[in-house]
């Protein structure tokens, strides 16, 4: 029975694949690359890579049409949640990478964080210092996506929902604990210095804008804007009506568009308006019809309207996708660009993969340092404790065997305020503040140093940093194998609460953590200032608190740089605490594809993608 | 019977509450929902952290915070379901409905063949006891168990998905795969079939011969690049499939169950030699491709409704046998259309994405293009998540279905059975399998309530955005709102299957009733 059935079995199948021709009709195409992403070249192809320049800004590839097909990104894990990504809900870099292809402004920040102008989109113009006034004209050609010129009233608007004073007083100051803003607005800072807002005529081409005070920030205050004709028709308000009300502080007007500015563009899950004019770009992308597909993808297809250099590839799809399955999505083309975290495993994963991947590897903009507690009583307070300390730090080690495995370039960093791939600022300022003395361990250095300072060994120090960071614990096991033979004894004191409760409440001698730069000059009077709210180790020094005023309050940048000097040898000479390294980034990219420019900044690696396109 | 059911939802009801608590208390606990804030240098920190402390309501003790949700949630008495907003102020209410959509398209499928592979090769095991085939089930089923989905993941993505995708523009198999590949589907049989040593040998040879000649063929044609089943192939299938199935049930001596079945698969084929190029037709208007769905729907209740009418008419006495046979036929046959209309479809596809299996997402963005190319994307996207979630309830399925077998075969009815001469397939199919699947009942319900939260890991993964990245994603941001949505859709899902389950249990275990 049971041979029976298996020879009548095989009887079935030899007779079935002789009886049907076994395969179907239409021998398949040659293979193309996935997704069906090249087509047919319809603009002129870019044979050299222009972005290999040294000039941080972007550089344009001279095309003329956009090449048809697609080119694929993962930034991350989060799903897109909105056209208005500027809302405290919404504000995340997430959502900051695809507004920035819908959007063009007046500056934006370069590969190694220097700002750049984007002369197509308008100039900006220093009238007087003292005062500070600022003229802006957007360029005649600059226009929405839906047709509608973009003008002062888009920033207008920009401004009035940063919440001014006249609109809720108390708040953008800070000096009423209790206002509540009527924008969800993530920022408030152009309206605290700007307290009368952008002047100008509504739906005109050019504004002014006026500081309280000189702010040597000021070219990143003013970028980009969200089309105000959208909020105000979808607020029942004539365009020209809604900046005039501004203009005259009419706050009753004003009131009626900041609902739709706070949820008319925050959108379902995967439900694009019905009219994309609702969410028009200025960018080289805009929102594709049905191309939001939830927690999968978002496409973006070219803005026909846009007037500056055309996207090098007719769309671009932003695909949502978790740091673990990255790699292999790049490998299996399901993705073309990706920066997964920058680890010791990943590269190599990366660079395992031959050469259809290719593999950039860069610092960024963030950068670790060890920072003392200077609170009295603290063992730390004593300057020669200090010294002793960063005279048994094993910096070059910890880059060694920590770093460059990931990012080979990195050194160890020597300075606060600039970073060593800003390589001629950087060399100069390390160059007047530093001389090199803690470049190397100095063991018997420390002991001494110890021993005049008179504390009793071991010096107990807890390290804090917040759990759960290996690089960190890695970091702390590090200096404690060095340290603790100069008389310290090195605690891990990692902990969940660290960032709410052992940094500010001064219960570590020496906080592990790492700052974001944001590319801002006065960013660091925060830090390094008396009584500043993040300078958590109570840090105090009339010299650097006189330099920082000093540079904020004018716009020279030479003076910048002499006073970024001073702080920065008072910084080493007191030691405040001692920087480590900028961190590394990781981007691996389809080796077909063009102009992938790595960026420390964080607009992330697709702050050029709309120059991406794979070679033909 | 309601007395106990109303206790029962009474119970759950308040398990429930007590778990959204626990959960709540847990979620807001996890962490510290400003950690991004806290080391950003941009002037809008302060303002963020504030503005986030507000929307979150931080500042607020957590029973203030979870009264605040579950006012939302008690609305859905009413019919106004409101489950809050996630830090990024979108309805949970969506996100759920959205996850929950996409988890039920994941977990059904791979529930549903996991349950069928299993159980099967679960008799099997039971009936072989101690064969070769046994010990290699019972080593497999406890590797399954022990591998870790992440790493099973990424296996599958390298072999199934890189690996075939570089193999596929030439579909060639070397001379030293099609012999490997022939000796190991033989070894498989001759373990799984047993018998003498004689009959092991013809097995060994007959089986070796029908794989490695296949994939022989299918290498020189370069099937794999241009499959199809094909008519005639469908017909002798389906014949095939009648066979065993008369075989497995009734065997041939009993005509009207031998008539109902021939009869159904007669239908069956006729039915799809006239349907066949309708259903083939080429759409590429996306408003066409609902009349598609419910035109394959059609043919699948058509062929049902057949079989059922064909063993009622034709079973005679035996009306209950035939009519099951002939259920179980269709559908073996519904499944062998729908195959040979995808693979047909094949070529066609490939011609469009050159790399067939994606490693991530539920579909390719974009993509618009034929019925079938629809139909085939989600397959190709469906695969490896379904293998993984597949792997590991299989395992389970395998034991479990292999101890009760096991337990029912001793039983002193069975012995009595045999005793009076009755043929061991009847033992086996008739007497011993459907008491052995009673307790299976309980675990089907358990792991399908399971499937539905638990499948965190593989969703990660394979970029799935369904319950378990909805509960991970909430974890991560140390926001409860998300957090607690999952845990109604899964929380809920558990307590009701596990009342499905006692309830059928009792029906179907008449010692329990009462």
């Amino acid at each position: 029975m049971k041979l029976k059935g298996t020879a009548s079995l095989a009887l079935l199948l030899s007779g079935a694949l002789l009886l049907g021709a076994c395969t179907s009709d239409g021998e398949p195409a040659s293979s193309g690359s996935a997704g069906g992403s090249t087509g047919a070249s319809a603009g002129a192809s870019t044979s050299a890579e222009p972005t290999q320049s040294d000039d941080p800004c972007l550089q344009k590839l001279g095309i003329d049409a956009a090449k048809d097909g697609e080119v694929r990104y993962t930034a991350g894990e989060p799903d897109w949640s909105g056209y208005n990504s500027m809302t405290s809900d919404t504000y995340s870099t997430y959502n900051s990478v695809i507004a920035a292809m819908m959007a063009s402004g007046f500056t934006y920040f370069g590969t190694d964080g220097s700002l750049c102008e984007d002369k197509d989109f308008g100039t900006v113009e220093v009238q007087s210092e003292d005062p500070l006034i600022v003229k802006y004209t957007i360029s005649d050609a600059a226009v929405w996506s839906d047709g509608t010129p973009i003008t002062i009233n888009d920033y207008l608007l920009d401004w009035v929902a940063q919440n001014p004073e006249f609109l809720v007083p108390g708040y953008a100051n800070g000096t009423n604990q209790d206002a509540q803003p009527i924008f969800q607005h993530v920022s408030s800072s152009l309206a605290e210095k700007v307290p009368d807002g952008p002047q100008g005529e509504p739906g005109s081409k050019s504004f002014t804008i006026e500081y309280a005070n000189p702010d040597p920030d000021f070219m990143i205050n003013v970028t980009s804007a969200l089309p105000s004709h959208v909020v105000a028709k979808k607020s029942g308000l004539e365009p020209d009506a809604l900046a005039q009300a501004i203009l005259d502080k009419d706050t009753e007007t004003i009131k009626k568009a900041a609902d739709f500015w706070n949820k008319g563009w925050i959108f379902n899950p995967g439900q694009l308006p019905a009219d994309l004019n609702d969410t028009p770009s200025s960018g080289p992308y805009m929102l594709k019809a049905g191309g939001w597909k939830a927690g999968t993808s978002l496409t973006l297809t070219q803005n026909d309207k846009y007037w500056g250099e055309p996207p090098a590839t007719k769309e671009m799809t932003f695909r949502f996708l978790a740091d673990a399955g990255q790699a292999q999505a790049l490998q299996n083309g399901d993705v073309q660009v990706i920066s997964p975290q920058a680890t010791v495993d990943t590269v190599p994963q990366l660079q395992g993969m031959g050469d259809s991947v290719k593999v950039a590897q860069y610092s960024v903009l963030t950068w670790e340092h060890l920072d003392f507690n200077h609170r009295a009583g603290n063992v730390m307070s004593d300057l020669k404790v200090r010294e002793a300390f960063a005279y048994c730090v094993p910096r070059q080690q910890i880059v060694d065997s920590l770093i460059k495995p990931i990012n080979p370039d990195t050194v160890v960093m020597n300075a606060r305020e600039v970073f060593p791939f800003q390589t001629e600022k950087y060399d100069e300022v390390v160059g007047a503040a530093y001389d090199g003395r803690y470049d190397q361990v100095d063991l018997e250095k420390s002991k001494a140093l110890l021993a005049d300072a008179g504390v009793a060994t071991p010096v107990k120090v807890r390290i804090g940093y917040r759990s759960g960071n290996q690089r960190r614990q890695e970091t702390v096991a590090l200096i404690k194998a060095s340290c603790d033979q100069a008389g310290f004894d090195i605690v891990d004191a990692n902990s969940n609460s660290f960032f709410e409760k052992e940094l500010p409440d001064g219960e570590v001698e020496v906080g592990l953590f790492a700052w974001a730069g944001s590319g801002q000059v006065t960013s660091g009077q925060n830090i390094y200032a008396t009584n500043k709210p993040q300078n958590y180790g109570k840090y105090t020094n009339e010299k650097v608190d006189a330099a920082w005023n000093t540079l904020v309050a004018t716009l020279d940048e030479n003076v910048h740089l002499e006073q970024t000097k001073v702080i920065e040898k008072e910084l080493w000479d007191t030691l405040f605490g001692l920087p480590l390294f900028a961190h590394p980034g990781v981007t691996g990219y389809d080796a077909k594809l063009q102009n992938v420019r790595p960026t420390a900044t964080q607009s992330q690696i697709s702050w050029n993608a709309f120059q991406w396109v794979a070679a033909s | 019977m309601l007395k106990y059911v109303a206790k029962r939802l009474g119970q759950s009801a308040l398990i429930l509450l007590l778990g959204s608590v626990l959960i709540f208390v847990l979620v807001i606990n996890s962490g510290d929902p400003l950690e991004d804030l806290r080391e950003s240098q941009d002037p809008n920190r302060e303002n963020r952290i504030a503005q986030r402390t507000l929307a979150m309501g931080l500042d607020k003790p957590w029973f203030v915070r979870y009264a605040n949700w579950f006012s939302g949630v008690a609305k859905c008495v009413i019919g106004q379901c409101d489950l809050g907003t996630n830090r990024e102020g979108q309805a949970v209410t969506a996100l759920v409905a959205s996850a929950a959509g996409s988890t039920l398209r994941l977990v059904t499928l791979a529930t549903l063949l996991a349950i069928v592979v299993g159980v099967t090769l679960g008799i099997i095991t039971a009936v072989r006891q101690y064969s070769g085939f046994d010990y290699a089930m019972t080593f497999m089923a406890f590797v399954f168990f022990s591998l870790p989905v992440f790493w099973f993941a990424v296996l599958l993505k390298h072999y199934a998905a890189i690996q075939f995708n570089d193999w596929i523009p030439d579909a060639h198999f070397s001379p030293t795969t099609i012999i490997v590949a022939g000796i190991v589907a033989a070894v498989i049989l001759v373990a799984a079939l047993g018998g003498s040593w004689k009959r092991r040998l013809i097995t060994f040879l007959v089986t070796f011969g029908i794989v490695s000649g296949v994939l022989a063929y299918f290498d020189a044609v370069t099937w794999f690049r241009r499959p199809a089943v094909g008519l005639p192939v469908y017909i002798l299938a389906t014949i095939g499939a009648a066979v065993l199935v008369i075989i497995l049930t009734s065997g041939f001596q009993n005509p009207r169950v031998r008539n109902a079945v021939g009869a159904t698969a007669l239908v069956s084929i006729v039915g799809f030699v006239v349907m066949r190029p309708m259903l083939m037709a080429p759409r590429e208007d996306p408003a066409t491709f609902s009349g598609a769905t419910w035109m394959l729907l059609g043919c699948f209740a058509f062929a049902i409704v057949a079989a059922v009418v064909a063993g009622q008419l034709l079973g005679g006495f035996s009306r209950r046998q035939a009519t099951l046979a002939s259920v179980v036929l269709a559908l073996i046959s519904s499944v062998l259309a729908f195959a040979d209309l995808m693979l047909s479809n094949w070529s066609q596809y490939i011609a469009v994405i050159s790399r067939p299996i994606p490693t991530i997402a539920a579909e390719t963005p974009n993509f618009q293009s034929t019925y079938w190319n629809h139909m085939i994307d989600t397959a190709t996207h469906l695969i490896l998540p379904t293998m993984a979630l597949m792997v590991i309830s299989i395992a389970s399925y395998i034991r479990y279905t292999r101890a009760s077998m096991l337990e029912v075969l001793r039983q002193d009815y069975i012995r009595t059975a045999r005793a009076k001469g009755i043929s061991e397939r009847k033992v086996i199919t008739r007497h011993a399998l459907r008491n052995a699947l009673i307790p299976l009942a309980t675990i089907v319900a358990f792991d399908f309530a399971g499937l539905i939260g638990g499948a965190v890991i593989t969703e990660q993964v394979f970029g799935w955005k369904g319950m378990g990245d909805l509960f991970q994603t909430g974890l991560r941001a140390v926001d409860p709102i998300p957090v607690m949505g999952f845990f109604l859709v899964a929380g809920g899902a558990a307590v009701t299957m596990n009342l499905i389950a006692d309830l059928v249990y009792a029906v179907l275990d008449p010692r329990i009733a009462g």
